[in-house]
């Protein structure tokens, strides 16, 4: 109701509103000096990033793709060169066929149906290819970098090269099979 | 100021208002905890839609955070403030009729709200999601309470303002320019319109509105709750006056500032990024002064636990909102944002302050109102006591399942293998590893559901067996503190009521003018180089389907400069990218993957698929069925209304794109078809919004002249 008269470090009844007594407590001391030192290091933060030239995240941002991109080519590099010849070596090792298949039943059905007979994507078990002339070379490779704006994605980021090849295999093994339902050919019928 | 200050004085404070508004309090919350355990079901379990459109998560979703927010926390916070406001000025309302304008006009707008929302009337903004009319009747709303209060302060009796009427002053004040800024927007038609911001400046309003909505709606008003009902219920003096002093102006004055910490790594310009960080850590210790004071207040009451178990609501609400207000400035630092943002740890942050703070502060508050407003004693202590420890099991559930869940999903998106690929490249293993964790979330939100429908037997019981007879009593009352002198300038500023207003009013101006208006010219932040085409009609239809069906409440379109980000989804988005987007639509939380470059990635017939049953292409996804959209037709006469607003609100289309914009969108919809029906899907799709649609999600990302 009416302030105390020995203002400061007095704790008593110092207001009285509805009953309820207002104390006047000094602040807790931890508690002014995290204010501070959030004042503090909000301050020198601000100057850092915004006056000093701190680095921006774009900046960060280019730095760490620098390092993702190197270990991205060691990796190119360090894998043998393939060839049709050595594409047919590593399809025919073992358990590649069964890998293959849960694979493209994981990852594949939705677009090329569970018989490749095509839906979405082209019939993979048919003569005709839009990309390449569908030899081991050209569908690995389709598999692996996609058709940008065609809507078949780019797999050499999301499946290990033991992976791709294994789908891919078992593609190659689906040729031919005349699926019910087929889809109508699509791009060029290969030699 | 001319009555002496012993007259003795009869008066009746207006009681019936406080009953009406916490009986709202309760039968809304009842809804909001409803729809929130069935949207949580949802995810957990997606056919718990059954199929239908008006409850489909996407509409869902807003409904039980606006019926959570101004339906139950609203109702909660203006029981509380119309009871407390008297007796700290002890004087009557000042008008019974605003009082029952306020009361009816704001059950009225829930009543829109649950009506319109769920046939997905929506702006496509968080919190912010009601149309045009309904904003208006807000604002109007708004001001009658306004009068009414700041009417009664000025007839008031007793001259100094205690410190719970300064949180509410606060409250009142900023929550009408958040809401009358925010909802700045030319209408297409009577449940229809755009807002005048677009991407960067869209965004940067939005946060500065939704940040402070949990400020200055869930914060600000249940910290003048606090101080009113914590002392009276545990009968203890409040800890210390200073302590108000400092913690309220700090937390009025750098609140404001923190809103672009929801849009830390996004395309926002990085100063405001950084404002809203660093006034977020500077908010830890102002907003911990309101604990301590709340606490400190508690100290030495503990063997009331015992006597009066309803404390037990307080010390927990507090100490929940200790901790919720810690972990903010936490999430707010750059790098712990670039981990949690996006997942599930915001929903689980959210909701320890939504449940722990706002729900049981305001259970403890009807606990200790119901009695003395209809002059009997609570039904059952001991339900009282079940309600309070099933409750808290419940939130410490939801708490911990949605902390997991979150940084598991965090986790699993930024890893990255030794040769610089993904680990985890497919965006679903990463869903349906947190799925078991939705279960839990979903038994948590159950329990305290279980706990909230005790207290409604508890409350329903009490008030039956209250006396019959209820007739006012009168209160005496003298006119106090008018003749005190004081050498304190803050205690002389708490005596003038509207000096202290528009002082409150600065405090939160200077904030919002530093980072709003900069942004305001959104063409300084754009290179010539990167302008971007605007969407065709066809795209504006189907982008307002994307906003009528909430998609963005589990997708984003912002890709942040993290490098498993741009391995994830591409180039990190820019300003450009999002400079027609009125509304903008960044998005907050990815239960599903980013969308902002998502055209050309699949062909039509994916989407169409997709959208028809997403499990038929993405086994295990947990996103709904829009069979619907299949169904519906688009409204392409509407189209040049749409376009003339959008031309209003700066974007460059040409005189004759609009006016014939129906006619481009048929065009572009029969091509869509075409393709469609050339790879098996079903004829006669082309008026459908399923084709409007799949227009727009090719868009996504194809608009940039970029190289
Ligand atoms: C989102 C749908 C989609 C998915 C998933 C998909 N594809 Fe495709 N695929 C397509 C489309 C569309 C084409 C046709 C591209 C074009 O028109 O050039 C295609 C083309 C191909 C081709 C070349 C066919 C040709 O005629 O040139 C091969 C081989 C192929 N896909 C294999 C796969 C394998 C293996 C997988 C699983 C790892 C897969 N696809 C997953 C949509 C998909
Ligand atoms: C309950 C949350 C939820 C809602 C609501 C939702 N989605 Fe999804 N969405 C997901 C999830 C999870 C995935 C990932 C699994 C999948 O592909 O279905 C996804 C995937 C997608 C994808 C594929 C993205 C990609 O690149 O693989 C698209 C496109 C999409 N959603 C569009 C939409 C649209 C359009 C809406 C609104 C009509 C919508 N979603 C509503 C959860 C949701």
């Amino acid at each position: 109701m009416s302030e105390n008269k020995d203002n400061g470090k007095n704790t008593e009844n110092f207001h009285e509103y509805d009953g309820i007594i207002e104390h006047d407590n000094p602040l807790p001391t931890w508690w002014l000096w995290s204010f501070f030192l959030t004042i503090i290091f909000a301050f020198i933060y601000f100057l850092h990033y915004e006056i000093a030239n701190g680095p921006t995240l774009t900046d960060e941002l280019k730095v760490s793709m620098q390092e993702i991109e190197k270990q991205q080519a060691v990796n190119v590099t360090s894998s043998p060169t393939e060839t049709e010849d050595s594409l047919k070596e590593a399809f025919n090792k073992d358990g590649m066929l069964n890998a293959g298949k849960a694979l493209f039943e994981s990852k594949c059905v939705a677009c090329h149906g569970p018989l490749l007979q095509g839906s979405i994507g082209p019939n993979l078990t048919d003569k005709f290819w839009i990309n390449g002339a569908g030899t081991r070379m050209d569908i690995v490779k389709v598999i692996r970098t996609g058709v940008a704006d065609k809507g078949m994605p780019p797999w050499g980021s999301v499946l290990k090269t033991e992976e791709l090849y294994a789908v891919a295999a078992y593609v190659v093994t689906k040729q031919g099979s005349n699926p019910p339902g087929a889809k109508a050919p699509q791009g060029q019928e290969a030699p | 100021m001319n009555t002496p200050s012993n007259l003795i004085e009869k008066i009746f404070y207006d009681d019936d208002i406080v009953k009406k508004f916490t009986l709202a309090t309760m039968i809304w919350a009842l809804a909001a905890f409803l729809f929130g355990l069935i949207a949580a079901l949802q995810l957990a379990y997606w056919p718990m839609n059954g199929n239908l459109e008006w409850i489909t998560f996407g509409r869902l979703r807003p409904l039980h955070t606006n019926a959570a927010i101004f339906a139950f926390g609203g109702n909660a916070i203006f029981a509380g403030i119309y009871h407390s406001s008297q007796r700290l000025l002890k004087t009557r309302l000042f008008s019974d009729v605003l009082s029952k304008i306020h009361f009816w006009g704001w059950q009225l707008i829930i009543v829109a709200a649950a009506i319109t929302l769920p046939l997905g009337y929506s702006h496509g903004k968080e919190y912010a999601e009601l149309e045009w009319p309904i904003d208006i009747a807000i604002a109007a709303i708004w001001v009658v309470f306004a009068v009414n209060f700041f009417m009664t302060i000025r007839q008031r009796r007793e001259k100094h303002l205690y410190v719970a009427l300064w949180f509410y002053i606060a409250t009142i004040i900023t929550v009408a320019v958040l809401h009358i800024v925010n909802s700045i927007e030319i209408p297409v038609s009577f449940m229809k319109s755009y807002p005048i911001y677009a991407g960067i400046q869209d965004a940067l309003v939005q946060w500065w509105y939704g940040h402070n909505a949990v400020a200055f709606f869930l914060t600000t008003p249940f910290l003048g709750l606090m101080y009113y009902y914590v002392p009276k219920a545990a009968n203890r003096p409040v800890y210390s006056y200073r302590l108000s002093i400092v913690h309220f102006w700090s937390l009025v004055f750098l609140y404001i500032w923190a809103g672009p910490h929801h849009l830390l790594y996004t395309s926002l310009p990085e100063w405001a990024q950084t404002l809203g960080m660093i006034f977020s850590l500077m908010l830890w210790a102002p907003s911990w002064g309101g604990m301590i004071n709340g606490l400190l207040t508690l100290k030495g009451s503990w063997h009331l636990l015992r006597t009066e178990p309803l404390i037990k609501f307080f010390v927990a609400g507090v100490t929940f909102y200790g901790m919720a207000t810690f972990e903010g400035p936490l999430l707010s630092i750059k790098s712990v944002s670039a981990l949690g943002h996006y997942t599930d740890w915001i929903i689980g942050h959210v909701h320890s302050g939504a449940l722990g703070w706002n729900g049981f502060m305001t259970f403890g508050m009807i606990y200790y109102l119901v009695p003395r407003l209809w002059r009997t004693e609570l039904y059952s202590k001991k339900l009282l006591e079940n309600h309070f420890w099933i409750g808290l099991t419940g939130i410490l559930f939801y708490y911990i399942s949605m902390v997991t869940a979150g940084l598991t999903q965090g986790m699993m998106w930024r890893a990255i293998n030794k040769d610089g690929t993904l680990t985890y490249p497919d965006f679903i293993e990463t869903v349906v590893r947190i799925v078991p964790l939705y279960w839990i979330r979903a038994l948590g939100g159950a329990l305290f559901l279980v706990g909230f429908s005790m207290m409604c037997y508890n409350i329903y019981k009490t008030i039956q067996l209250a006396p019959a007879d209820q007739k006012p009593e009168a209160q005496v009352v003298t006119r106090s503190g008018f003749d005190e002198i004081s050498k304190s300038s803050h205690r002389n500023l708490e005596g003038m009521g509207l000096a202290f207003s528009i002082l409150a009013f600065l405090a939160i101006a200077v904030g919002s003018i530093v980072e709003i208006y900069p942004t305001l010219s959104i063409h300084k932040y754009i290179s010539a180089d990167k302008i971007q085409e605007p969407y065709t009609p066809l795209e504006i239809a189907g982008r307002d389907i994307y906003i009528k069906e909430g998609c963005y409440v589990c997708h984003s379109q912002q890709i942040r400069p993290i490098v498993s980000e741009v391995l994830r989804y591409g180039k990190a988005s820019t300003i450009e990218e999002s400079m027609y987007d009125h509304p903008f639509q960044w998005g907050s939380k990815r239960t599903g993957p980013d969308l902002s470059r998502e055209g050309k990635k699949y062909p039509n017939l994916w989407h169409y698929t997709h959208m028809m049953d997403p499990r038929s292409v993405t086994q295990k996804s947990i996103m709904p069925n829009y069979p619907w959209l299949a169904e519906k037709d688009t409204d392409f006469l509407i189209l040049r209304k749409k376009l003339s607003v959008m031309k209003t609100v700066g974007v460059p289309y040409e005189n004759e794109l609009v006016a014939n914009a129906d006619i481009h969108a048929q065009k572009q919809a029969l091509e869509i078809t075409a393709d469609l029906e050339k790879n098996g899907a079903p004829k006669g799709l082309e008026k459908k919004e399923i084709i409007a649609l799949i227009a727009y999600l090719q868009a996504l990302g194809q608009k940039g002249k970029m190289p």
